[in-house]
């Protein structure tokens, strides 16, 4: 009866992470930014003003002073990672790479790269899981940063091999920023509210049997 | 008890290895088939996303409703000065409406003594922006229209005022779009009045550079650029912008679209400019003859 119960709730939180990756595809895809980070834009030198003053008045007048300064961090990352410390078992290989692999087709990323190293960069925090379990959250964070910058550089890499045009240093520089940033977050969040906790040793026996 | 937990992960552990070489095998798989077939791959992309994002519509729609309601309150501040300002303006205008509805008569009258007809073939087709590219690493929106309304790779899409980007990818029921700030985007471009060609190639910023310009000279602030038509898939003289200039002394184009807030865009039907078949004779004398008249008339004979 027991057994029944948790082999339920492992089923549940898997489901849960699904779609959790769902809601934050979702928020992606919205359609609210159509256009480029404003942070790195360069001031046109001739003000619009000077040249076309109509234009420039219209243009005021449209402005809905909306312009895109942040980046978002890439919580699903954040969020894979979190669980993978504290319950491997809720987030199997399979469903992380179906997950990424989603992600990766639907947000113009070349499919696969990023999915592997994300896998890769999960299934070791999951083996060190059982280590960093006893640790310090900072321990946590350090070694989450660390593999954030690896795949970040690794992703680099391989595309520049490949001949794939990498994306630009100053947006992915601020996206690991932001995603490291927020990694605590995510971690208060994963616990608090979605109450995926490190597993005391008392509730491992019941999912011991899991593979 | 701990004895037990580490025996059956021993026991699961070979499998779980297994399994997970197999999915990294599978992934590397993907991303290499990709590198060497991208078509193949990026039609299975359009198709993915044709049969998931329509899906979300019903719930897409009324976020973004909500968030740019939102983001209209900020808007709403300045309201009243603007008003006054618009009132103003609105009375300066009425005389300009009448000098504009007299040369509108004019106008009329003259093309009707011309009998000049608008080319029939640039219709239109109008979508609604169902979602953008996710990542501010690229530059893309997703139209809810597609195969089924007779969209075609590569033809040009506006907002009404300029050119916003260039249809890649194309699903049944949905087109991607990849906006002119793509780092993908490149469209040939001739600037006015100096008639210099140009390629407009985007770069993830928000004023895309002007690259192969053959006399910088010739070009001022303020020039117009508008799409050449080379190269046959899109359609010539759509306005895209004006030239600017950046800090760094690199010639931009300001663009004219407004990418703000892109809810609705037109994809223009384009059937092609005449090609160029025959383009083994611009290469080799003995292929079949560009310029053909005068040689072809004896062999008719």
């Amino acid at each position: 009866m027991m057994d029944d119960l948790s082999t339920l709730r492992l089923w549940l939180m898997r489901a849960a992470f699904l779609l959790l990756a769902l809601v934050l595809l979702f928020f992606h895809l919205l359609p609210l930014d159509t256009q480029p980070i404003a942070l790195f834009a360069p001031d046109l030198s001739p003000p619009l003003a000077t040249i076309d003053p109509a234009e420039a008045r219209l243009r005021a007048l449209l402005d809905q002073g909306s312009d895109r300064i942040w980046i978002a961090p890439d919580l699903l990352i954040a969020f894979a990672l979190a669980w993978s410390v504290r319950r491997p078992d809720y987030v199997p290989a399979v469903l992380l790479a179906v997950a990424f692999l989603m992600t990766d087709l639907l947000l113009q990323r070349p499919p696969g790269l990023w999915a592997l190293l994300a896998l890769l960069a999960c299934e070791n925090m999951k083996t060190r899981g059982r280590t960093l379990r006893d640790s310090t959250f900072g321990a946590e964070w350090l070694a989450v940063s660390l593999w954030l910058i690896g795949i970040l550089i690794l992703n680099r890499i391989v595309l520049s091999l490949l001949l794939v045009p990498p994306p630009q240093w100053s947006l992915s520089l601020l996206e690991l920023g932001m995603t490291i940033l927020t990694y605590p977050a995510v971690v208060f969040v994963t616990h608090a509210l979605m109450g995926v906790r490190k597993s005391a040793p008392g509730d491992l026996d019941s999912m011991g049997g899991r593979s | 008890m701990a004895i037990d937990r580490s025996s059956s992960n021993d026991f699961g552990r070979p499998l779980r290895r297994l399994l997970l070489a197999v999915i990294v095998l599978v992934l590397a798989g993907i991303f290499l088939l990709w590198r060497i077939d991208s078509p193949r791959v990026e039609r299975f992309r359009a198709q993915i996303t044709d049969r998931f994002v329509p899906n979300l519509e019903w719930a897409m729609a009324p976020v973004t409703g909500t968030v740019n309601l939102f983001r209209d309150f900020q808007s709403y501040q300045r309201l009243t000065v603007q008003n006054q300002e618009l009132r103003s303006e609105l009375r300066k205008m009425q005389t300009w409406k009448e000098a504009a509805l007299q040369l509108e008569q004019e106008n009329a009258r003259l093309l009707d003594l011309n009998k000049v007809r608008l080319d029939p073939r640039l219709t239109h087709i109008t979508g609604v922006v169902q979602a953008d590219s996710g990542s501010p690493f690229r530059q893309s929106v997703l139209l809810n229209v597609g195969a089924r309304d007779g969209i075609v790779d590569g033809w040009a899409t506006v907002d009404g005022i300029g050119l916003v980007g260039r249809i890649s990818g194309v699903g049944e029921n949905t087109a991607r779009v990849i906006l002119v700030t793509d780092t993908s985007s490149r469209i040939p471009a001739v600037i006015q009045p100096s008639g210099q060609r140009a390629i407009i190639a985007g770069d993830n910023s928000a004023a895309p550079p002007i690259d192969f310009l053959e006399n910088p000279d010739l070009v001022r602030p303020g020039d117009r650029v508008s799409s050449s038509g080379d190269g046959g898939v899109f359609p010539a003289g759509i306005l895209i912008g004006q030239v600017a200039a950046d800090p760094g002394g690199r010639l931009r184009v300001r663009l004219a679209a407004d990418f703000e807030r892109l809810e609705f865009l037109r994809v223009l039907r384009h059937h092609g400019s005449e090609k160029v078949n025959e383009d083994a004779a611009v290469i080799r004398e003995d292929g079949p003859r560009l310029i053909a008249p005068l040689p072809i008339a004896p062999e008719t004979e």
